[in-house]
């Protein structure tokens, strides 16, 4: 139990120096450039950031980034699965399917962003780009994990006569939870930086992205700094939070 | 084909003009077979003879090229040379899994215990496959293989890779459970001493 204790105090304290040590070459680089237009030292982004967290607008915005993205994240994650075993189990599904997939990799963000902007209005443009960017990496993964599932376990439920549903339930979504989980850590990231994106193009009243915009058209650097900071912290808790749950079923 | 004893005509299965090709290779070339009702009906042969095959297509993982398949009832039992346990289910949950889409929750446990019981694995029944030994896996196969309400079993080398003592255990636990419920068995093996052991009637198939 001691032992435990001191070799988490040890990597929790090895992860702060790290940070810190970033923090200096931060520091050390301002100095060196030494015009906070171009690269504001930490403590001035530290300041901008703690006079923001007093403003009513710096959580509205955060609210509803935070929203939008969890929005576009579930849908992504719900059409990705569905598709997905669909595609697996039906070869026709995944052959329709294929172009598709192939186009909406291929597309650059900005283009899928400025179409969207043409079809919706503002607040759903981030909706609907992370949907389509997070869609088929969930879709790309589950179709992989349904492959990958053991051909001889579904030939004795077969022979058993066991129903489809009981299959999918015990053979294939199970066989599939690891794929899912490291699609879902894949798109937390990329779901972030394709809605603030698209919340810059957009510019739904408040959001971060529009902030970062008017940060951007006021020249205020550190402002810049600091909501992409606020960005960088809400994926990071997305992250840590969606491992916790996921090592928390896994205990169960 | 050599036949051992006179056949009766209380068939479990039919086998009629059997054919079966992969590719270019003929694996089985007109096989009439007929299985008795409530017998072990053991089937043998070198490797690459088509045991498996014959197997396969009567339990219709496969399909025959030409020919007929003619079984009283479709329900089978299948125990394979692998244990085909599903490795995230515990013991019980995977009795469970072939037995939910036909019986209720109840019936269900009395049955998994009944069988459970019988091959000595009812304290290891919320183990996972990867707690238990090969043969404790191979139990819970035959455990399975007799829970789940059919009038054939078929058995593709169920002993295959066991030690001898192993082996034995594992036969003995067979033979009893399948003297309390006989039901019509298929035993594919190409161990003569296993065939002689257990069948009462034996088929050797040769190789082109």
């Amino acid at each position: 139990m001691k032992n435990s204790i001191t070799k988490e105090l040890r990597r929790v304290t090895r992860k702060i120096i790290i940070l810190m040590f970033w923090m200096l070459v931060w520091e050390l680089c301002s100095l060196f450039i030494n015009n906070s237009l171009l690269l504001p030292s930490p403590v001035e982004v530290a300041k901008v950031l703690f006079f923001l967290t007093g403003k009513i607008y710096f959580w509205k915005s955060v609210f509803n980034s935070v929203t939008t993205v969890i929005l576009g994240l579930f849908l992504s994650i719900g059409i990705g699965i569905l598709i997905g075993v669909a595609a697996g189990l039906i070869s026709f599904i995944e052959e329709l399917l294929e172009p598709l997939m192939v186009v909406i990799k291929a597309t650059p963000v900005m283009s899928i962003i400025i179409l969207a902007l043409v079809w919706f209005k503002s607040s759903n443009v981030v909706i609907f780009t992370a949907i389509l960017i997070c869609f088929p990496i969930i879709y790309t993964n589950v179709l992989q994990g349904i492959k990958a599932v053991d051909k001889q376990l579904i030939q004795m439920a077969n022979i058993y006569k066991v129903k489809n549903k009981y299959i999918i339930k015990d053979i294939y979504l199970p066989s599939i939870k690891h794929y899912i989980v490291s699609g879902i850590l894949m798109c937390l990231g990329l779901g972030w930086k394709v809605s603030v994106a698209s919340e810059i193009l957009s510019t739904p009243r408040y959001s971060i992205g529009l902030n970062l915009l008017n940060a951007k058209s006021t020249l205020e650097t550190a402002e810049l700094f600091a909501w992409t900071i606020v960005v960088v912290l809400l994926s990071f808790i997305f992250e840590l939070m969606f491992k916790y749950y996921v090592k928390k079923r896994d205990s169960i | 084909m050599e036949v051992l004893i006179k056949l009766s005509t209380n068939y479990e299965v039919q086998l009629i003009n059997l054919c079966k090709s992969y590719e270019e290779n003929s694996v089985l070339d007109n096989i009439n077979l007929n299985i008795l009702e409530n017998k072990i009906t053991v089937i043998s042969g070198p490797s690459g003879c088509g045991k498996t095959t014959l197997l396969n297509i009567i339990s219709g993982i496969e399909k025959e090229d030409s020919g007929q398949v003619i079984l009283k009832d479709n329900n089978i039992s299948y125990i394979f040379q692998e244990d085909r346990l599903i490795p995230h289910l515990t013991v019980y949950e995977n009795i469970a899994f072939v037995l939910k889409s036909t019986i209720n929750k109840d019936e269900m446990n009395k049955v998994i215990t009944k069988y459970l019981e019988m091959v000595k694995l009812i304290e290891f029944k919320d183990k996972l496959p990867s707690k238990l030994s090969g043969g404790m896996k191979r139990r819970v196969a035959i455990a399975r293989a007799f829970a789940y309400k059919s009038r054939l079993l078929l058995m593709d080398e169920p002993f295959k890779g066991l030690d001898d003592k192993l082996k034995t255990e594992i036969i003995e636990e067979f033979l009893k459970l399948y003297e309390k419920e006989k039901r019509t068995v298929v035993l594919v093996t190409h161990d003569k001493e296993e065939a002689k052991l257990l069948g009462n009637v034996i088929y050797s198939l040769h190789m082109r």
